[in-house]
């Protein structure tokens, strides 16, 4: 039972994440499932290589809790594709998975630098 | 987005193949932009998206759970555990298919004729219909046209009031003459309906009481369809009632037949349309007062309102014309669905009771149901245990198992919403042709199939929930593990199924000893002296005042008549009548006995009739006092009456009523004869006074009564014959058997006797085979139990009374309960008796007595069974 509690705090951090990561990318302007990849990519330096299998699920689930909107339409090469928008709510909760994550980055920081003398290695 | 949330789920499917599509799409164009071949691009955009259809699937996860699959699996699931058990399923189904269609059966009838008394009429429920004095059965027309036009100007709480009176007239003109219902009507009749043609127009408000040199007539929708072949320019056109021109103006809509319930009106012209009327139109009594009246009420206002307005109204009146106004004269409102005008005051007396009987059928059905369903789901305890042991949730499990029972009843309802189509239309049959053009039957529309889901939902509940809630309650561990210790399902269960067939019994019990009332009043009604000998008696009636022939010819034929019929071989007396008794007809009119002060509110109504010389003495009418009617008592001769037994007690007790004066229509008649009582409507009903007028002073029908020799049937030929020979285009209708015409009383005896006696016997064959079910049940499981007791020394006969005594005591309360029950239904029906009281000892204790019969028979066999067994056999088997 425990590890099972584990692991579901494990999906709901990354899920959060993913969220943040997807809601941010939003930010700078609607965009497609395909478009949000390589924004990540792209932003990250190559590092963030986002699943397909993570990410449709992902958005589908944002649209639902009504933080994103999609809408039909053309992109340049004229082909059509879903086209996802944050919305004012789903700008809210960006900035407060922000602050959560500013404040997990700096405990785990806290951690990792403080007392760098005090750890096994 | 959300619009459609389950029933999308195609159309989001859809789409989110194509953003997948999309996707792959601007994965290869770039590829393909950074130098790939394409098919490379192909290959490489697939590795990196990955599983597309693994991704489709978590993706759908998102949309939430989607309940029309989960429903569909579920589903699928139930059907496949019924399949699993045919026997089970198809029992099951046609008993819930019989009970429902049993309630779906009366009620379309009562949505046939109660709840739809004008059938075309709009909002029926503000209708009400009034009436004059005594509230009574079956009144005569309350009203003369000047009340009405009083009533109708200066009431408050009326949006319209309509005023009508029917007959049957003849349609001549064609090759035969055609004998149609006609009724004349106020102008605003189909307005205050609100009944609009569908060709032509209905009568203009100067119309009302105009006479027309050519008068106006509109046709009913079947009479324009099925005489004038739905011609679409027949208004206009000319045609000839009784002999008179007229001219069409307008069609009613198809399925109105008029303000009557029950009663098929062809025909409607306005009050006066010939200008004959005159003093009808114009005075306030006697013969003047031949309007029934329906109102519409203002939105909002009350039928108290309305009555206390009305009441005030008539008031007024009677103290402006109080000659006109002797006896009882307070109004009574009725809505239509019990509007003692037409039909639906015996409907409202019957229906119900019938409805309240099918209800306990269902019931009864229901706890039979349950019993079965309770039973396989004990058997089944051991997969619905490891089904819990998987994972799936009380909640989960209930729902799977009520499903079972809503797909029982759903199937069960859909066969009988196929039964009651057909079964709904039986309803006619209990109406022999009468003189009356009745329109009788179920209807089979929206109301009656949501009856049905009502029924089936309640059955599905009754026989899936409650079972299912009883089961999901055994703890998984405890029945993996036990399996054989308490192999009947625990205590707990066992006494519901003993509480299922304890309802059973108290159910059919109640069911059997109405049928046992309704049939033992039947028997009574059929051996019942009316006060008439009816046997070997022909009826015929002769169209003459309706088919347009003039006062004088209809004396010279009517004599022709009486000389041509008296002359048949095999005719022993012919005389004539205007009214036929126990036919749901009769006539009333106002009397006023010389010297009588009548009490405040008391009714003057008699029932009249005109009868000729020997009438009495082919039906065996005795005459008491004075003499009968002579064929000296014309139109020359003075005014003569022979009154009843109840009449003479009533006007003048104490005294010789012989040569007393009585004023009807403004004229005194004279006594000259007392009759013994006789039934005018109903066996069972309470005696009114009956004055017999002479025929050929007073009489307006022509209906001959011929005593016969043998068989009056074989003599129909003949009479029409003779008829006919006088003058070849005389109708004549109705002629049959004065014993057939007399049946129509018992209509509601028969409808009645014969829904119980069915209803009786499906609740005895339920719950018969309920507790043997339920006793071979419990004693198959008891199998190892009944081998270590006989192992140990028990007798046979202790297994017998072992077995016995469980299923006596589960009888004896059953009995218990359902006598108190019984006793409270048949309060209800005391009312439809005829010559036996609703707790009558003898049919009381027969209906106890075959029922604990039966049961004990369907305890014995499984008793006998058990007694018989191997003992050692037995203990071997778990």
């Amino acid at each position: 039972m425990a590890e099972r509690e584990q692991y579901k705090n494990r999906v709901e951090l990354l899920q959060g994440t993913l969220d943040m990561l997807i809601l941010q990318t939003l930010q700078w302007g609607p965009q497609h499932g395909y478009g949000i990849v390589q924004a990540l990519r792209l932003r990250s330096g190559d590092v963030l290589q986002v699943e397909t299998g993570s990410l449709y699920p992902a958005l589908h689930r944002l649209e639902r809790q009504g933080w994103v909107q999609s809408d039909w339409k053309q992109t340049e090469s004229k082909q059509r594709a879903r086209y996802y928008r944050i919305t004012p709510r789903g700008k809210k909760q960006l900035a407060s998975d922000l602050g959560r994550w500013e404040r997990i980055v700096e405990a785990i920081g806290s951690v990792m630098y403080v007392k760098p003398e005090e750890s096994e290695s | 987005m959300k619009w459609f949330p389950s029933f999308g789920f195609q159309r989001r499917k859809r789409e989110l193949q194509e953003e997948i599509d999309a996707h792959l799409h601007m994965a290869i164009a770039d590829l393909v932009a950074r130098g790939e071949t394409p098919e490379r691009a192909r290959q490489a955009a697939a590795r990196e998206f990955g599983n597309v259809p693994l991704v489709q699937d978590v993706t759908s996860d998102m949309w939430g759970q989607n309940s029309l699959e989960q429903f569909g699996r579920d589903i699928r699931y139930a059907l496949r555990q019924l399949r699993k058990s045919p026997g089970f399923t198809i029992t099951a189904t046609t008993m819930l298919a019989v009970a429902i269609c049993a309630n779906s059966t009366v009620f379309s009838w009562i949505d046939g004729t109660m709840l739809r008394p004008i059938p075309g009429a709009r909002e029926t429920g503000d209708l009400v219909s009034l009436q004059r004095g005594e509230r009574n059965f079956s009144p005569v027309p309350p009203f003369s046209y000047l009340d009405y036009r009083d009533l109708r100007e200066q009431n408050h709480t009326f949006a319209g009031m309509l005023a009508y009176h029917h007959d049957w007239i003849t349609l001549t003109g064609g090759a035969q003459p055609e004998r149609v219902f006609i009724a004349n009507v106020t102008a605003n009749y189909f307005d205050v309906l609100g009944i609009k043609p569908v060709l032509g127009r209905f009568f203009l408000a100067e119309e009302e009481t105009r006479p027309d040199a050519v008068p106006n007539v509109i046709l009913s929708y079947s009479l324009w369809k099925t005489r004038y072949a739905a011609d679409p320019a027949i208004v206009g056109k000319s045609i000839e009632i009784a002999r008179h021109p007229v001219t069409i103006i307008g069609v009613a809509p198809e399925g109105f037949v008029g303000a009557m319930p029950g009663l098929r009106d062809d025909l409607w012209v306005t009050l006066d349309p010939l200008g004959t009327d005159a003093w009808r139109m114009t005075h306030r009594s006697g013969g003047a007062v031949w309007l029934n009246v329906i109102g519409r009420l203002r939105p909002g206002v009350s039928h108290g309102q309305a009555a206390q307005d009305l009441d005030t109204l008539m008031h007024h009146i009677v103290t402006a014309y109080p000659d006109d106004h002797l006896g009882d004269n307070r109004i009574t409102l009725d809505p239509m669905w019990r509007s003692p005008f037409g039909a639906n005051g015996f409907m409202a007396a019957t229906l119900p009771v019938l409805l309240a009987f099918a209800g306990v059928v269902l019931l009864l059905t229901c706890a039979n149901v349950a019993t079965l369903t309770l039973v396989r789901f004990v058997s089944r305890r051991r997969e619905l245990a490891i089904r819990q042991s998987l994972g799936a949730n009380q909640i989960q499990l209930i729902r799977q198992m009520v499903l079972e029972g809503v797909v029982l009843s759903v199937a069960s309802g859909a066969l009988a919403l196929a039964l009651t189509t057909w079964t709904s239309k039986t309803f006619a049959w209990f109406f022999r042709a009468g003189s009356n053009p009745t329109t009788l039957n179920g209807s089979m529309d929206h109301n009656v199939v949501i009856g049905i889901a009502v029924f089936s939902l309640l059955a599905g509940i009754l026989c899936g929930a409650l079972p299912a809630w009883r089961s999901s309650h055994a703890p998984a561990v405890e029945v993996l593990k036990a399996e054989s210790a308490s192999i009947s399902g625990g205590s707990r269960n066992r006494k519901l199924l003993s509480g299922l067939v304890v309802a059973q019994i108290a159910l059919s019990l109640p069911l059997l000893l109405c049928s046992g009332l309704f049939l033992r009043t039947l028997r009574n009604l059929a051996n019942a002296n009316p006060g008439f000998d009816q046997d070997h008696i022909l009826t015929a009636t002769v169209g003459l005042n309706i088919a347009g022939y003039s006062h004088d010819e209809v004396q010279v034929i009517r004599r022709k008549i009486l000389d041509r019929l008296s002359a048949l071989p095999g005719v022993k007396v012919v005389s004539f009548t205007d009214w036929v008794p126990m036919t749901l007809t009769h006539k009333g009119e106002d009397a006023y006995p010389e010297g009588y002060v009548p009490h405040p509110h008391e009714s003057l109504q008699v029932y009249h009739a005109e009868v000729s010389a020997q009438y009495f003495e082919s039906l065996h009418i005795p005459i008491l006092e004075g003499r009968e009617f002579t064929p000296d008592d014309d139109e020359r001769a003075p005014r003569v009456l022979i009154v009843d037994k109840t009449a003479a007690k009533r006007y003048w007790p104490g005294q010789d009523p012989l040569g007393k004066k009585l004023r009807i229509w403004g004229r005194f008649f004279t006594v000259v004869g007392v009759a013994k009582n006789s039934t005018h409507m109903l066996m069972n009903e309470s005696p009114e006074p009956m004055v017999y007028m002479s025929f050929f002073q007073e009489g307006y029908e022509t209906i001959v009564q011929v005593k016969t020799e043998g068989n009056p049937a074989d003599f129909a030929p003949a009479v029409e014959n003779a008829i006919h020979e006088i003058d070849a285009r005389l109708p004549v209708f109705d002629v049959r058997p004065m014993r057939e015409s007399t049946q129509l009383a018992s209509s509601f005896a028969v409808i009645q006797s014969t829904l119980a006696g069915m209803f009786a016997a499906v609740g005895l064959v339920l719950a018969v085979t309920g507790i043997y079910g339920v006793v071979a049940y419990r004693t198959q499981m008891r199998t190892h139990e009944i081998g270590v007791r006989m192992a140990l020394g028990a007798s046979r006969v202790d297994v017998l009374r072992l077995v016995l005594l469980q299923g006596l005591w589960i009888t004896g309360v059953g009995l218990a309960l359902g006598l108190a029950f019984a006793m409270g239904l048949t309060r209800l029906i005391a009312r439809l008796l005829y010559g036996i009281g609703a707790n009558d000892p003898v049919t009381v204790s027969s209906v106890v007595m075959l029922l604990a019969t039966m049961s004990l028979l369907a305890c014995y066999f499984p008793a006998h069974r058990a007694m018989r067994r191997n003992p050692v056999t037995a203990i071997r088997e778990l």
